[in-house]
């Protein structure tokens, strides 16, 4: 992974993260505002609703002590006979707008009862119980009604006259009327289970839709359980709903009914998707933003730094001339006129070396030729001297040291004649003309060139080769030159006799030939220098043998290495392919 | 007359005075003496639905001793004209004008307004006439009494619901004590014996007998198509929910499991009279009887088996105008006897 991608991928995932962290943030907020907002409107709903209830019950009290008071009631009370009274309550339950209206004398027998008409002669025991009824105030109450049970909210008031009593009991349902009688917030319901029924009753469940029955059963039956309130949030995505379950209990504290203030989560919901949207869209537009900026920010810093890595590279390859463009000030530009500045130094240090070099290799030449001209040159030398001196002293026998100079000129000349064809061969090194060649075969006809000199030299010779090995590629002659040149550095490098390996490896597509002696090695000096031309160690030569040998395996895009150490030998090896 | 006239005379000492109540006195004695003329109004709860006015019966079928249809709107109005020829003689009134299908509520309205003569007068309109009100009532004639169905086939059920109806209290109450309580067809002041049939309520017997039973035996409708007698059917229903059957009052009598029905005694005669409500009733026509015992017997073998409960003996109660003079207008079976009555002030 390159540096600026690696930049790029930083700078992105910073954008995204701090993308989603604000965009979560934003959520979050919005949430726990709707939630802030949405205690509020259910707290105002239930102090609505209370103060609804007790508006109500203040109603009811003074409509059923408005009837206690009245002359009617007073009538009843001190009446000998009640039966003439037995319809009373319903005329006057629709004077004071009551729905339930009961004239009970004061042992608790039904006069008169608006709901159920029918009922006269019954027992309200409960009435004649001893009680405070008017500090009581209003309370719910089960009504048993001729075609059910009803929750309602009651009060009772007293009528005496005469030293007798007659209870007055009315109030209102509890009913789907009472409910829709309470102003509601949008997004806001208001259910009521009247628990007048052992266990839970669908029916009972007043102001809901049929789909409630089921939702809200358990939370009903949790709350019959505990007797306090609860609140759940029940269903899911946009038709989920937060009920708030409060229970309403009777004058004995018994639990009569279920309160359910709904909040749905609708807006909520809908703020979150919007809020989503909104944030996955400023988030796509920022993380693009973002990336583009991150694109150019990286750009910006790695172009320097691309441009170093290219040079470098340039330079690697021996470009030394290569320079980078340093337009900043800052610490990549203080590097590209660094960099700048090593190569202009790397170039005068190469041009130095060079002409260093090339002085060298002159002097090396001329003392090599000196030295390679001088032998043949002193035998001539001596060998014109004596003719001349034979001529002169010794007439009669010039003609024998004429043949005999003559001779000695001639195989001096002929030395002088190989010595220029040789530095002429390494001037006119040939480019290679590659072909298939088995190295093996080339090793084993070379090594059979070679029995007389081994023998001479008290070399043996050995020869490991592959039986894998196959064709390779090369130029034969210069691939038979080169063994050649190593074989003979073997048989100098081992005066005293030795052993001589040669060894060829199968490469996965080429070959390793290695040809090693036993001589007496070389210094690590001695094995830096050992192909540079003209170089040598030995009293003879020319100093161009290993230096072709390197020539000939660099036209074949090979490497040459030598492996050596004094007193063990030296391995040069070869690999091609 | 005389004591008016010696009332008169011990009064008049005084000059105008005097004067006034001779004036006073002549009045007075000229509206207690019978005269012809006047349109007699009178309101009933029935209607008769039929092309002509109805032959038999009580009520308007009464009328054709003296007085000859001349208007009949079926189920809303008829006019009656004095009979010139009529066997008694011509009836002091000129018409008599009865208007169907009225109310007992409207009806009493229409009495305290003066728009009507004569008024039925039903048990919740009673305790509400004034006290000076002219009230004309027959003996208890009209047997209330609850008929099951076929249906209704088990006999504990029918005894159970028997046993729960609280009579005293419907009669105390609903029905203001008119009439009297019986679970007799026959009433008393005919028979003699309505006594010896039990007519308290026992609700624990009334249990115990429905323990058992399944509710789908339990559950009886009630029908009752006289809105004045829907109380009575829903206090009948409340003591049958203690005794553990579930009644439901309905409107239509027709299907209903048991309905709760009217039946006019139609004779003096005691046997004649069971044989007319039995064959009302739907039940066998009692064994012929000789003695008031064998009677009994008669009427205690139409009860077995609960096919029908009695319930009450009601009189017919009017309301009448106090410008109607004469009468009483009604026989003690309920008979209407308009020929005797007349008017003040002739047509009002």
């Amino acid at each position: 992974m390159t540096f600026r991608t690696r930049l790029l991928l930083i700078f992105t995932v910073a954008v995204v993260a701090s993308v989603a962290l604000v965009e979560w943030l934003a959520t979050d907020s919005a949430r726990q505002a709707f939630e802030r907002l949405e205690t509020q409107r259910v707290d105002g709903l239930v102090a609505q609703f209370r103060k609804e209830f007790a508006q109500r019950g203040r109603e009811i009290v003074r409509a059923v002590n408005g009837i206690a008071a009245s002359e009617a009631a007073v009538n009843i009370a001190i009446a000998a006979d009640y039966s003439p009274y037995y319809n009373e309550a319903a005329s006057l339950a629709s004077a004071h707008g009551l729905d339930l209206l009961e004239l009970v004398a004061g042992d608790g027998t039904i006069v008169s009862s608006a709901e159920w008409p029918a009922r006269f002669g019954y027992k309200q025991d409960w009435l004649a119980e001893p009680a405070d009824w008017e500090s009581r105030g209003a309370f719910l109450r089960r009504e048993e009604l001729p075609d059910g049970v009803a929750l309602s909210l009651v009060a009772v008031g007293t009528a005496s006259a005469g030293g007798r009593q007659l209870y007055v009991a009315g109030g209102q349902q509890l009913d789907r009327e009472f409910l829709s009688s309470l102003v509601l917030p949008e997004g806001m319901r208001l259910l009521l289970y009247r628990n007048l029924e052992p266990g839970f009753s669908p029916a009972e469940l007043v102001g809901g839709r049929v789909e409630d029955v089921a939702r809200v059963r358990p939370l009903i039956e949790q709350v019959q359980q505990r007797k306090r309130a609860i609140a759940r949030t029940l269903g899911s995505g946009a038709g989920a709903e937060t009920f708030h379950a409060l229970p309403l209990t009777g004058y004995q504290d018994d639990l009569l009914g279920v309160l359910l203030i709904s909040s749905s989560r609708r807006e909520l919901v809908e703020l979150e998707s919007v809020l989503r949207r909104t944030g996955m869209g400023v988030a796509a537009a920022s993380i693009l933003l973002g990336i583009a900026l991150s694109w150019w920010a990286t750009a910006r810093v790695t172009r320097p730094v691309q441009q170093l890595a290219r040079s470098a590279a340039r330079v690697a390859a021996g470009d030394w001339g290569t320079t980078v463009e340093a337009p900043s000030a800052d610490e990549i530009g203080q590097l590209a006129r660094a960099f700048n500045r090593m190569t202009r130094e790397l170039v005068a240090q190469r041009e130095r070396l060079v002409r260093a070099e090339r002085v060298a290799a002159w002097r090396e030449l001329a003392r090599r030729l000196a030295h390679e001209l001088k032998n043949p040159l002193f035998p001539l030398q001596i060998t014109v001297e004596n003719m001349q001196r034979a001529r002169e002293r010794y007439p009669e026998q010039f003609d024998e040291v004429f043949r005999e100079g003559s001779t000695t000129l001639l195989a001096e000349l002929a030395k002088l004649k190989q010595i220029v064809a040789s530095f002429s061969d390494f001037a006119r090194m040939p480019a290679p003309e590659m072909q298939p060649v088995s190295f093996n075969e080339l090793v084993s006809e070379t090594l059979k060139l070679f029995e007389a000199q081994f023998a001479r030299a008290r070399v043996r010779a050995e020869a490991a080769l592959d039986a894998h090995l196959g064709p390779v590629q090369a130029d034969p002659d210069q691939m038979t030159r080169v063994l050649r040149n190593l074989i003979l550095n073997a048989i100098d490098a081992m005066p005293e006799g030795g052993t001589l390996t040669v060894r060829t490896v199968a490469l996965e597509s080429g070959v390793r030939l290695e040809v090693s002696d036993t001589g007496q090695g070389l210094t690590p000096e001695e094995s830096s220098r050992l192909f540079t031309p003209y170089y040598t160690t030995k009293t003879h030569g020319t100093g161009l043998g290993l230096a072709i040998v390197q020539s000939v395996v660099s036209d074949h895009h090979g490497r040459i290495a030598v492996e050596s150490a004094p007193g063990k030998g030296t391995t040069f090896r070869i690999e091609l392919g | 007359m005389r004591l008016m006239s010696s009332t008169w005379f011990a009064a008049c000492r005084g000059g105008r005075r005097c004067l006034a109540l001779a004036a006073l006195a002549a009045t007075a004695a000229a509206a207690t003496r019978p005269h012809y003329g006047g349109t007699l109004r009178v309101e009933i709860r029935q209607t008769f639905e039929t092309p002509d006015p109805p032959t038999a019966g009580y009520g308007m079928p009464d009328l054709a001793r003296a007085f000859a249809i001349t208007h009949w709107e079926a189920g809303r109005r008829a006019v009656y004209a004095a009979d010139e020829n009529a066997p008694g003689g011509r009836p002091f009134l000129d018409t008599v004008e009865i208007e169907m299908a009225r109310a007992l509520r409207d009806q009493s309205i229409d009495l305290e307004l003066g728009k009507t003569d004569v008024a039925e007068v039903g048990p919740s309109e009673l305790r509400r006439q004034p006290a000076r009100r002219k009230l004309w009532g027959s003996a208890p004639v009209r047997l209330v009494a609850l008929v099951f169905s076929p249906r209704v086939g088990d006999a504990r059920v029918r005894e159970a619901l028997a046993l729960a109806v609280d009579r005293a209290a419907i009669h105390n109450v609903l029905l203001q004590r008119q009439g009297e309580v019986s679970a007799a067809l026959l009433p008393q002041w005919l028979s003699g014996y309505a006594f010896l049939f039990p007519a308290a309520a026992d609700a624990a017997r009334a249990r115990t007998l429905v323990m058992g039973l399944p509710p789908a035996v339990r559950a009886i409708s009630l029908g009752v198509e006289d809105v004045a007698e829907r109380p009575v059917a829903e206090r009948i229903a409340l003591n049958a929910r203690d005794a553990g059957l579930a009644v439901s009052v309905v409107p239509r009598a027709a299907g209903a499991d048991v309905r709760l029905v009217e039946v006019r005694i139609g004779s003096l005669d005691p046997a004649v009279a069971l044989a007319g409500i039995a064959a009302s009733l739907g039940l066998p026509e009692p064994t012929q009887a000789g003695s008031p015992e064998a009677l009994y017997v008669a009427e205690r073998a139409l009860l077995e088996g609960f096919r029908v409960i009695p319930l009450f003996h009601l009189p017919d109660v009017y309301g009448v105008n106090p410008r109607v003079k004469g009468g009483p207008g009604i026989a003690p079976l309920g008979e209407w006897h308009f020929e005797n009555l007349w008017v003040e002030g002739g047509r009002p």
